[in-house]
């Protein structure tokens, strides 16, 4: 929680780089995102409600010929919960592997424009995707826990990341931010995979928030759950973005309408129509593809 | 609610549907199962039946064994099979544990006898120690110096175990050694710890040092794992206790049983104390003792077999395949004729190929599987060489023999026929196996595994030490020990690079010519006299064919395991 006080800011424009990098806790040693500043890639386009902490300018993703993504400028706020909606094929989980350049494990994938992370190009050549990693969680659609105990399943990230101290605190404090504690605290070394699925996915959760990041990508998080795990989710979600930014995708539009602040609209063909406050989103779209597909006409 | 009338005609009566062309396949199908099973079985019982030779025996030696052995054991199989299923699994593993432990003995007896002194084992093991030692101890005084931790993880070892080559600093040492009047035969190099070791003037006895690096640390690891499974630290602790003790009176108990106290200490290490522990733990349960009475009735019908054959004297069979066969050399007279040397020559064989080829072809998967691109001119590079060591697995074997003569006799002027060039012979011909197989296991490990590593920040090497390699390799070890049982069985390699056709001495250095097992059995195919080719052959694919069966048995062990865990 250190990083994100330290990082919240009032002001909407950038964080001067001297004080984030000095107050920074860096255990691994490696070169952080933050420590060089673009002026021109932040502050212009602040929400009313947060600064923003990603933010894209015409970014444009292909696979192979294909093009997933195009021409995406999108800011999303700090420590709020920001929905990206559509039909499948849309480009929305496209565009959250890029936030955290995981489609680099894709070889046909081709990024184009610019996508900053607190002020900082994460395409520039300087930036290694590891790092950038490590200061933004993910959590995917299927629960994918280790086939390792609950508690090294927790402490993963921690002892990648070098982070080996007070590493049985770390993991207690994750697994309760994950309400997942009371239920697993007596069998830390039980399999994950002996879990249900909802457990799994608040594991895989409180895996991805152990290391403290400062922003948790969630690729349909609960579209393998029945709908009991998928509302402690949301619940957890809700809670969540008090500490993270949280960037959530989602297929299910009473859910985006339930837990974010901000809701993006994709629409066919890796188009974004729509970014705006989503109670205006969902009351009053300016678009009338975006109502259409609201009110079910589509998709 | 009324029930309605059948109506008539929809139910196939009439045969509407013909099954025929099917019912006729799946016979034909299975005729061809059938047959290939029973050929191969055929074949097994003829080897068999001229290697043990059971009708050699009187009638009435085998009507008393069929009594005291054979109709109990049945009797307690079915028993097993119908009312009792823990039991029939207790007593599988009460019968397979003393015979795998037996083998194990054996293999590490011969270990010693012809490979290595006990004080060369005891002192490579302790330079392993200390070099290990080392590495952890850098990894938790310094975590953070990686290029500092490859230099430890590669230096140690080879400082333990082979010294530094001479340099000036060196010369410096030994000459002034020298000019104090000292000798130490340095020969201007340092030497390692395990050449100081096998150079202190007072070592202490084979017994000590064999309880020291084999029987404690196995019984330390066994206590361990009670201690795990049952949560309690005495019982771990007893089992350690209870092993020394035993261990111990191996001084008393080996000499009066003739067997010596080495061999005591091996028993003690890998029959007793893996038996008493699963048994103990059958007990403790108490569940399917019952299966307890098998290995009993086993022993005890065997005893009361001998008793009853003597009394009445029956003569037992004369077989092929027996205790002197497995020990002694081959020989002008049949009967005298055996396969040690050349077992021995195959073991070590397969121990040049598993330092070999296992992190060769373990090596490249990896390199396949995680590094290599798939896209581009790289990717279409990378496709043709997965292409060509799919063709390479199927290349014929007598080529990759021409190829190590070339390579290894020819360029490399190793001794023909030795042990370290048809190693590496079969080596290469079993690599391209060991890479595909290798590379099924890693392809096999879900890709969202790879991704929720990744997701968190972690390098690739990171992902594929801690994620990838341990999901793999149950697969990667099965995959391996399936064509090391292949490589043991090859001739053709064998004959190119010239493998002694047979050989009175067992080999003991890996440049020594040597015979393996196959190539013994080739040259015994050619002999005049009708006893070697039908006797002492037979015996000898008996034996090749037990050994391959207990390689197969552990990796289907390896892979069940695996499966039950995974």
């Amino acid at each position: 929680m250190t990083e994100n006080e330290m990082t919240s800011n009032d002001s909407t424009e950038p964080t001067p780089t001297t004080e984030t990098a000095a107050s920074s806790p860096d255990p691994s040693g490696d070169p952080l995102i933050e420590q060089s500043i673009d002026v021109e890639g932040t502050g212009d386009t602040a929400g009313e409600t947060g600064k923003p902490v990603i933010e894209s300018r015409d970014l444009n993703v292909f696979y192979g010929e294909t093009q997933a993504l195009q021409g995406i400028d999108l800011a999303i706020p700090e420590k709020q919960v920001t929905a990206m909606i559509g039909p499948s094929g849309c480009g929305k989980s496209t565009f959250l592997r890029c936030i955290n350049r995981m489609n680099d494990l894709i070889d046909a994938a081709r990024v184009e424009g610019d996508l900053y992370f607190e002020g900082k190009n994460v395409y520039d050549a300087d930036v290694d995707p590891v790092a950038l990693r490590r200061r933004i969680g993910m959590v995917f659609q299927h629960p994918n826990p280790f086939p390792k105990s609950i508690y090294d399943n927790v402490a993963y990230g921690l002892r990648i990341q070098d982070q080996t101290e007070n590493i049985d605190e770390k993991v207690e404090t994750a697994l309760k931010r994950a309400a997942l504690w009371d239920e697993v605290k007596d069998q830390l070394d039980k399999s994950a995979l002996d879990l249900s699925g909802g457990q799994q996915q608040r594991l895989c959760i409180a895996r991805a928030i152990a290391v403290d990041p400062d922003v948790i990508l969630m690729d349909e998080p609960a579209s393998a759950l029945d709908p009991i795990a998928t509302s402690k989710i949301e619940d957890l979600i809700e809670e969540l973005a008090e500490e993270f930014t949280v960037v959530i995708v989602t297929h299910n539009m009473q859910q985006a309408a339930r837990i974010s602040d901000k809701t993006a609209v994709f629409l066919t063909g890796g188009e974004l129509v729509e970014f705006d406050d989503t109670d205006k989103i969902f009351e009053n779209p300016d678009s009338q593809r975006v109502e259409d597909y609201i009110t079910g006409k589509f998709g | 609610m009324a029930t309605r009338e059948p109506e008539t005609g929809w139910h196939g009566e009439n045969s509407d549907v013909n099954h025929l062309r099917g019912r006729a396949f799946e016979a034909t199908c299975l005729a061809a199962t059938a047959f290939g099973l029973v050929s191969v079985l055929l074949l097994l019982l003829f080897v068999a039946n001229d290697a043990f030779r059971p009708f050699s025996a009187d009638a009435g030696w085998l009507a008393t064994y069929a009594a005291t052995v054979v109709v109990p054991l049945a009797a307690l199989a079915v028993y097993y099979y119908r009312l009792d299923e823990p039991a029939g699994e207790v007593a599988y593993v009460t019968s397979g544990l003393p015979v795998v432990g037996l083998l194990l003995t054996g293999g590490f007896a011969v270990l010693f006898i012809e490979l290595l002194s006990v004080l060369e084992w005891f002192a490579l093991l302790i330079s392993l120690v200390v070099a290990g030692g080392l590495i952890v101890a850098h990894g938790r005084l310094r975590p953070k110096a990686a290029l500092e931790r490859l230099a430890v993880v590669f230096l140690s070892p080879v400082i333990t175990m082979f010294g530094l080559p001479p340099t000036r600093f060196n010369w410096f040492v030994t000459d002034t050694a020298a000019a104090l009047g000292l000798d130490f035969g340095l020969y201007y190099r340092v030497i390692s710890l395990r050449e100081a070791i096998l150079m202190l003037p007072f070592v202490p006895t084979d017994w000590v040092m064999l309880l020291l690096t084999l029987v404690l640390p196995i019984a330390g690891a066994a206590g361990w794992f009670v201690e795990k499974r049952r949560e309690s630290r005495r019982d771990g602790l007893a089992v350690v206790g209870m092993t020394t003790v035993v261990a111990v009176l191996g001084l008393v108990a080996g000499p009066l049983l003739g067997i010596g106290t080495e061999v005591w200490l091996l028993l003690v290490t890998f029959a007793a104390l893996p038996l008493g522990v699963y048994v103990e733990g059958v007990i403790r349960r108490s569940e399917g003792v019952r299966g307890l009475a098998f290995p009993v009735v086993a022993v005890l019908g065997v005893a009361a077999g001998a008793v009853a054959t003597s009394a009445l004297g029956f003569a037992g069979p004369n077989p092929w395949l027996d205790w002197g066969f497995l020990t002694s050399a081959t020989s002008r007279t049949a009967a005298d004729a055996g396969i040690y040397p050349a077992m021995v020559g195959s073991v070590m064989m397969i121990i040049v190929i598993v330092l070999t080829t296992f992190p060769v072809g373990v090596g490249a998967a990896i390199y396949l599987e995680e590094y290599a691109p798939s896209q581009g001119l790289m990717g279409k590079f990378v496709t043709l060489i997965e292409i060509n060591i799919g063709n390479l697995a199927g290349v014929p074997s007598v080529v990759y023999g021409l190829l190590g003569l070339a390579l290894f006799i020819r360029v490399l002027q190793w001794p023909q026929g030795s042990i370290i060039v048809a190693g590496l012979a079969v080596g290469l011909l079993i690599l391209p196996i060991v890479i595909i197989s290798a590379q099924e296991a890693i392809r096999s490990v879900p890709d969202s595994f790879r991704q929720a590593s990744y997701g968190m920040g972690a390098t690739r090497w990171q992902t594929i030490r801690q994620v990838v390699l341990p999901e793999a390799l149950p697969g990667i070890l099965t995959g391996t020990i399936l064509a090391l049982g292949r490589a043991i069985g090859e001739t053709a390699p064998l004959l190119m690079i010239g493998a002694a056709a047979s050989v009175r001495l067992a080999p003991n250095s890996f440049f020594d010519v040597a015979s393996m097992m196959p190539r013994q059995i080739f040259s015994w195919s050619s002999e005049l006299d009708p006893a070697f080719r039908h006797g002492v052959l037979a015996a000898g694919v008996i034996t090749l064919l037990a050994v391959l069966l207990v390689m197969n048995a552990t990796a289907i062990v390896i892979r069940n395991r695996y499966q039950r865990t995974g």
